[in-house]
């Protein structure tokens, strides 16, 4: 699994098309048999409280793409809060069993693990 | 300054607030062939903001840079001589355009900015453009402007980065080359 992760619309999926990816190929769903998931973030979101438990089907996608949100001031909102933490918590744990993963800034990949 | 059919070198520096980026970008501008111009795209506002950009002028004059204040228009601007451009920053210029009375509104904000770039691209040998990292904080907690404002600057940073020859982010000062190499 290729962990793709980086700024609001910093060309993510743009950089996964360049893969070889089609459009068909991208899912916002889990477990539709579809090999790339985008907006993970918006999966968070929904139910921050479970997040974790999403980890098991994300490991079987070839390509999870995520939104970095955790560079802003904390929220003052305690559900908005969790959100952003366990989007990075479950980012990291993506990424450490990842083969490779790629940070997207500007349109322009940079390669952070492999 | 009249206009040439060729597009100078391009440099986008970015990076979050206080990453040091003005002063990557100016010590790049700095290398680069004079006389230096320095487009400012701040709207002063108030007593503070304007003795905040009168202290800022005096050290960019120290540097040898004439500074330029353009808060909209930008590919109407006409630069006195040829030589190293730097242009602060991203965000102001597209949010004056989107925002201010003077600017052309959201829908045509993010072309007003970007052909001003290039039409500064031809009156200069270097131009160094700043930009703004405001894409990494959750963009879905704000107003719908806003978030606007996000989406075209996201924009405006994919085109600027395809079309740079060298694209750094400043991180505490320091420059991360992104895309070609320092020189």
């Amino acid at each position: 699994m290729i962990l793709i992760i980086g700024g609001f619309a910093a060309g993510k999926r743009d950089y996964v098309r360049s893969l070889g990816y089609q459009d068909q190929d991208f899912t916002r769903e889990i477990g539709d048999g579809k090999p790339v998931l985008w907006g993970l973030q918006d999966l968070v979101y929904q139910n921050p409280e479970e997040a974790m438990e999403l980890l098991p089907g994300l490991l079987e996608k070839q390509a999870v793409i995520c939104d970095e949100v955790g560079c802003g001031v904390t929220p003052v909102d305690p559900r908005q809060r969790l959100a952003r933490e366990q989007t990075g918590r479950l980012c990291a744990a993506l990424a450490a069993q990842a083969q490779k993963v790629v940070r997207v800034c500007c349109g322009l990949p940079a390669v952070i693990k492999e | 300054m009249c206009p040439s059919s060729e597009l100078c070198p391009l440099t986008l520096v970015f990076g979050g607030s206080a990453s040091g980026k003005s002063a990557v970008a100016e010590d790049l501008a700095a290398a680069g062939p004079g006389p230096r111009f320095y487009i400012a795209a701040m709207e002063p506002y108030g007593a503070e903001g304007a003795r905040r950009i009168a202290r800022h002028r005096q050290m960019r004059a120290d540097k040898g840079f004439e500074t330029v204040e353009r808060y909209t228009g930008l590919k109407d601007l006409r630069l006195p001589a040829r030589g190293t451009a730097l242009l602060e920053c991203l965000g102001n210029a597209i949010a004056n355009e989107m925002f201010s009375s003077a600017g052309v509104g959201p829908e045509g904000a993010l072309e007003a900015v970007l052909q001003g770039i290039e039409a500064l691209r031809r009156q200069c040998s270097r131009l160094i453009v700043v930009g703004n990292d405001v894409f990494a904080d959750g963009a879905a907690q704000y107003e719908p402007s806003t978030q606007q404002w996000i989406a075209i600057m996201a924009q405006a940073h994919r085109r600027l980065a395809q079309q740079a020859d060298r694209v750094c982010e400043a991180v505490c000062g320091l420059a991360l080359w992104r895309k070609g190499a320092a020189e």
